[in-house]
């Protein structure tokens, strides 16, 4: 079994920690004896999408953001042909507004997205750092982290979270965030969120196996600590909801 | 007549606030609801110097009121760290003549850096001192161009900026400033400078300006250096006060190659907010003579560093910032120096004292691969989020058979009480730290 995981500018988009969420995977996946590449691409690499099992790309600055979608442009009809193909896609914080038509800056200027999906950003002025607590169809335990976004994202037509009970959706507070379609999975939660929530790991690892069609073992590896710290999570910020 | 208002305020609250020992933030809120544009209508003194940044505010601001008082100078300085406007409008007006006449030669402001354009909105610093950027308590922050902008807000064309020239996002502040107005102090290629970058990220890597790959003649530390872009062209500036000899473990540095200082705590931050320090010093007219006598082996009040003794261990905690991964990483490169066994602490507890949150990504910005060699013995990860740091710990070079897990502080002390010898260097934040020192004998 082998796989490769594509990281699209580790050394910019990755504002709070983000590259974490590679290595979380990359661990669980090796845990069930998958042989796991990591490729990366920076702004002036050709990203090698053609071979990439699971794309991933995090958060970066509003600035850096906008140089991180001149750069991917160019492979926009490369990166919709491995989606077409199944592979899992995932973008968290600000470069889930790529996926979209359009990201209109705090200036007023229009710069064209990547045009993967059918949404478009606005970014405002004031940021909204908060903690979240988010809840999916797709699994069945919350979702806890942090977004720390200045945006808000309009006509999502299928959201990852159907509603949070802690956090900024794309629209409004506590309402739905993110973004699914088919593989392509996107949220503005920022940081390491796949190590924060492993049955989001389980929920990506069994879409992988599905589409490589590698037989899924009754059980997923679970990894020391990770879950007491999701619970210690949810504790708290259940509590302080 | 509000203004003289305003002052009285302000000063009757600040008397009753001193009897019961309450904030310093109170009388000016007030004074301000008095008086909205008091701050534009005091008379300040000939130099407002004002200093921000991600670290090292506190820290230079303490010496720069050292030499300029030992210069002969009444400087008035918000020591309390009450970095808002309405404790900068306290300070001010307690400190003022009913007519509303500030007494003192200097005002110098510690100034939070997403407030300071609400500050100087009223009166423009002379000036301002920005020393450096990088991912500070991003849950407030949101990131260091985020910050940068809010600061470029607070920048005025009069005022005289004194910026590190070895920090590219901070030189981005001379962009559209008069050339004239700007100064700019930076560490020579020296004995700590490195080719390669060292740490878990790269804010330099990209060219703050056009986000070019940004190429460094060396390090220092971070993303701090001798950096150019080949794109923009966006480079490192020409520096008129310089360290331009350093040894770090002898614990000397050299300033503009003919002042010899000797540093009290041994760090490269400290080399920093000394030559700060000293930059913004020498503008203000204090002679090199003065300056470095105040400055040689000069001992922080806010010192970060406490001993103890817990059973038959000897005790250092050094004081960290929670959401902060340059203070820790700083603690950490302190702890694999001492070349000596011992036991390291870890506890993330309350992530702030302020505010709340659940937020722990910047625990993988921090560097613990540093605590990966033999003379650290065993790491002890305690607090509420002990699971997050022993996670964080399984993708760092600490073996596993190092690391001990647990959530009560009140245990780990325990454990140490009773067991072994050597050295424990406990790594914590404000928030967390009387925690461990309620249970330890303090030196």
């Amino acid at each position: 079994m082998e796989l490769t995981i594509l990281h699209l500018y580790p050394d910019c988009m990755s504002l709070y920690g983000e590259y974490a969420n590679v290595m979380v995977l990359r661990r669980h996946l090796e845990a069930m004896g998958v042989a796991v590449t990591v490729e990366t691409a920076l702004f002036e690499d050709t990203p090698d999408v053609e071979h990439a099992d699971f794309i991933y790309m995090g958060a970066g600055t509003e600035r850096t953001q906008k140089a991180a979608l001149s750069a991917l442009l160019p492979h926009k009809e490369g990166l919709k042909a491995a989606i077409d193909r199944g592979a899992v896609v995932l973008f968290t914080g600000n470069a889930m507004e790529m996926l979209g038509l359009s990201i209109t800056d705090a200036m007023g200027k229009r710069w064209p997205g990547l045009g993967l999906a059918d949404f478009a950003t606005l970014e405002t002025a004031q940021r909204a750092p908060e903690d979240v607590i988010a809840h999916t169809e797709l699994w069945d335990s919350p979702v806890v982290g942090f977004m720390n976004k200045c945006s808000m994202t309009e006509d999502v037509s299928v959201p990852l979270f159907d509603r949070l009970s802690l956090g900024f959706g794309n629209e409004e507070e506590k309402g739905a965030e993110g973004y699914v379609s088919g593989n392509v999975f996107a949220t503005h939660l920022t940081g390491p969120v796949l190590v924060k929530n492993p049955d989001f790991v389980d929920f990506l690892i069994r879409r992988i196996f599905a589409v490589k069609e590698w037989e899924l073992p009754e059980t997923l590896p679970v990894l020391p600590y990770e879950r007491e710290a999701y619970e210690v999570t949810v504790k708290e910020l259940t509590g302080r909801n | 007549m509000r203004l003289f208002l305003a002052v009285v305020v302000c000063k009757v609250l600040r008397f009753i606030g001193g009897l019961i020992g309450k904030g310093s933030s109170l009388p000016g809120q007030f004074a301000l609801k008095v008086c909205p544009n008091v701050l534009g209508r005091v008379k300040l003194p000939e130099h407002i110097i004002a200093v921000t940044g991600s670290n090292g505010k506190t820290s230079t601001v303490e010496m720069i009121a050292a030499i300029l008082n030992a210069s002969g100078k009444k400087v008035v300085y918000n020591k309390e760290g009450s970095n808002q406007i309405e404790g900068v409008t306290t300070l001010i007006l307690s400190n003022c003549s009913l007519g509303g006449k500030m007494r003192g030669d200097v005002l110098l402001l510690e100034s939070d850096e997403r407030y300071a354009r609400h500050t100087f909105k009223w009166f423009h610093p002379t000036h301002f001192v920005i020393t450096n950027l990088y991912r500070d308590q991003l849950t407030r922050n949101g990131h260091p161009e985020w910050v940068y902008d809010a600061i470029k807000d607070a920048v005025f064309p009069e005022t005289t900026l004194v910026l590190n020239a070895d920090d590219p996002l901070v030189s981005c502040f001379a962009k559209d400033h008069d050339p004239a107005k700007v100064k700019w102090f930076g560490l020579d290629e020296c004995s700590i400078s490195t080719k390669e970058h060292h740490g878990v990220y790269h804010d330099g890597a990209r060219c703050p300006v056009c986000k070019g790959r940004m190429e460094y003649a060396c390090y220092h530390y971070a993303h701090i250096g001798h950096y150019s872009c080949p794109s923009c062209g966006h480079r490192r500036h020409d520096t008129d006060f310089a360290v331009t000899a350093l040894d770090l473990k002898e614990g000397k540095l050299t300033i503009n190659g003919e002042t010899e200082i000797s540093l009290a705590f041994k760090s490269i931050y400290n080399v920093y907010n000394i030559l700060a320090a000293w930059s913004v010093c020498a503008l203000a007219g204090a002679d090199n003579a003065a300056m470095a006598g105040v400055i040689n082996n000069y001992m922080l009040k806010n010192g970060r560093m406490i001993t103890f003794r817990l059973g038959n261990h000897r005790g250092t905690l050094l004081t960290s910032k929670h959401e902060n991964s340059v203070a820790y990483d700083t603690n950490l490169a302190y702890i694999a120096d001492t070349g000596k066994p011992c036991t390291v602490l870890v506890i993330v507890d309350a992530i702030s004292r302020k505010y709340f949150t659940g937020e722990t990504s910047w625990l993988w910005d921090i560097d613990f691969d540093r605590l990966g060699c033999e003379h650290v013995q065993k790491v002890m990860l305690y607090g509420k989020y002990c699971n997050d740091l022993a996670v964080r710990f399984k993708y760092s070079h600490v073996p596993a058979d190092k690391i001990e897990v647990g959530e009560s502080i009140a245990t780990a002390a325990e454990y140490l009480k009773e067991n072994g010898d050597e050295d424990v260097y406990v790594v914590t934040c404000f928030s967390d730290r009387d925690k461990l020192l309620s249970l330890v004998e303090r030196d």
